[in-house]
């Protein structure tokens, strides 16, 4: 490694940091909550056997999970304009990974919920709770507890999932290392680069996990 | 005060309450004793709403209500006007004891939290938990947790209180705890229908007993000419057995009446 490359490593070291910052956190953040609140109502529909609605969070469900996401972005992205709705590359990445995390969450979110004990909604009932009002609660609360560790690994798999919206003109941290690269060639160092910081921010975020897990830990 | 008018209930083709009627007045701790797959534990459900019976009538103070059809809204009333006990406690996990008693105030009657709280602690007092407010469910003992959910039930201060064997997920040495706790409430005059296995405390603290086989009352009487002066056979042979094992192992099943009554009253 030549003393030139090192100087511009250096330098595309917070090109590419800032651009995580910037672009990867923020759609990562927005998509995995957009797809939490989803995830949660796919999966309330389901357990309170919400007519015509149950069957229609199926079909989504079966469609996300059996579609390849670069394949949505595309339709999404390239493919609506042609019918006159037109989406950002952010709001692209931000619709399709939403539903993304929605569907595959929504599983882990219903037994979640499936595992805290009925006899908890029976006494909400009793002490006059509605449904939805012991969902809030009482059961939600206990099912994010246990959805947590699954949660966490979807929510990593997320950051590095955003890789793909380079592929709709999103300039997010692997385009923002090709761009470099282009210009001075050294790919190698440049890609190892833009690896090293979606390890840094998957690492971060699993420090954070395992201090929230404690902390949730101490509070029952 | 409340009346239970033809309960009647299937599961399937296996009818679990067929007619069931039971009045309970205020004041009344009634202890229904029956054995095993007798429909006590349906019934209490149905008087809870928790399952709704196939038809039935259950008038409580003058307030008539449709065992199997009930507008939200008057469920919302009638269950202030109820408590519900269960057998395995249903705490809410995520819930401190106090916040377990409070919950239903806050969020059902929107009372204010320092209101709330009061009447959370002084009932938590009652029960024998002033030092325990601030631990979660999983942090108490199987007594600890069933005397919380006897004050959450008790929270709306509500005109009956159901128990479905309040006793029987406990340890041996923890059934007096609780017991103690409903007997006190006893004595402070609450109105009670306790599903119980435990004949010494249906004998000490009912007022009423009712027998139930195979969906139907057998027997109902007051506590004391119940165990004392059985009418029906089957109820002697269930006093009998359900007294001591020690004693039905030691004599012959004659069912000799005196040496049998001098077992219950010993
Ligand atoms: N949800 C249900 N679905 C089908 N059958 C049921 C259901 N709940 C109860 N049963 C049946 O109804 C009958 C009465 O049950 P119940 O639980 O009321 O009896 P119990 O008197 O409370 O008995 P135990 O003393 O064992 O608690 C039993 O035959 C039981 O199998
Ligand atoms: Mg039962």
């Amino acid at each position: 490694m030549t003393e030139r490359i090192l100087t511009e490593l250096v330098e595309s070291f917070w090109k590419l940091f800032m651009v995580g910052l910037k672009v990867t956190i923020p759609l990562t953040l927005a998509a995995f909550s957009t797809g939490l609140l989803i995830a949660f109502l796919v999966a309330l529909v389901q357990i309170a056997k919400v007519p015509v609605m149950r069957r229609l969070v199926r079909v989504y469900i079966w469609i996300i999970r059996c579609t390849p996401m670069i394949v949505q972005l595309f339709v999404v992205y390239f493919g609506l304009p042609t019918i006159g709705i037109k989406f950002s590359s952010f709001v692209s990445a931000w619709l399709v990974m939403s539903l993304s995390i929605g569907a595959y969450c929504s599983e882990t979110v219903r037994a979640a919920i499936e595992s805290v004990p009925v006899g908890q909604l029976e006494a909400c009932y009793c002490d006059g709770l509605t449904f939805w009002q012991a969902m809030i609660h009482v059961i939600v609360p206990q099912a994010l507890r246990t959805a947590f560790p699954p949660l966490s690994n979807s929510i990593i798999g997320l950051v590095k999932d955003t890789s793909l919206a380079y592929s709709v003109a999103l300039v997010e941290i692997l385009a923002t290392a090709q761009r470099i690269a282009a210009r001075t060639y050294d790919y190698f160092w440049l890609y190892l680069e833009a690896g090293l910081i979606y390890l840094i921010f998957c690492s971060v975020l699993t420090v954070l996990q395992r201090k929230a897990e404690a902390a949730l830990e101490r509070r029952r | 005060m409340l009346r239970l008018q033809n309960v009647y209930k299937k599961f399937g083709d296996n009818v679990v309450l067929n007619n069931v009627s039971l009045d309970v007045n205020q004041g009344d701790v009634v202890a229904i004793l029956g054995p095993s797959g007798s429909g006590k534990t349906t019934l209490l459900r149905c008087a809870g709403y928790l399952t709704k019976a196939d038809s039935g009538t259950l008038i409580l103070d003058d307030r008539q209500y449709d065992m199997k059809k009930i507008s939200s809204r008057d469920l919302r009333e009638y269950r202030q006007k109820v408590g519900f006990v269960f057998q395995n406690f249903n705490l809410y996990g995520n819930k401190t004891a106090l916040g377990n008693v409070t919950l239903g105030l806050r969020v059902s009657q929107k009372m204010p939290k320092a209101q709330a709280e009061e009447i959370g602690k002084s009932l938590l007092e009652r029960v024998g938990l002033a030092d325990r407010m601030d631990y979660y469910p999983s942090k108490l003992s199987g007594g600890q947790q069933q005397r919380v959910a006897i004050a959450r039930a008790l929270a709306t201060n509500p005109e009956v209180v159901f128990f479905d064997e309040p006793t029987s997920a406990l340890d041996p040495e923890l059934t007096g705890e609780v017991l103690n706790v409903i007997k006190q409430l006893a004595d402070e005059g609450w109105t009670m229908l306790v599903v119980t296995h435990e004949m010494e405390f249906a004998k000490k603290v009912a007022t009423r007993v009712v027998f139930m086989e195979d969906g139907e009352i057998v027997e109902e009487n007051n506590a004391k000419e119940f165990f004392e002066n059985p009418q029906k056979e089957r109820t002697k042979e269930f006093i009998f057995k359900s007294t001591t094992w020690a004693s039905t192992a030691k004599k012959d099943d004659s069912g000799d009446n005196s040496t049998k009554q001098e077992t219950i009253e010993s």
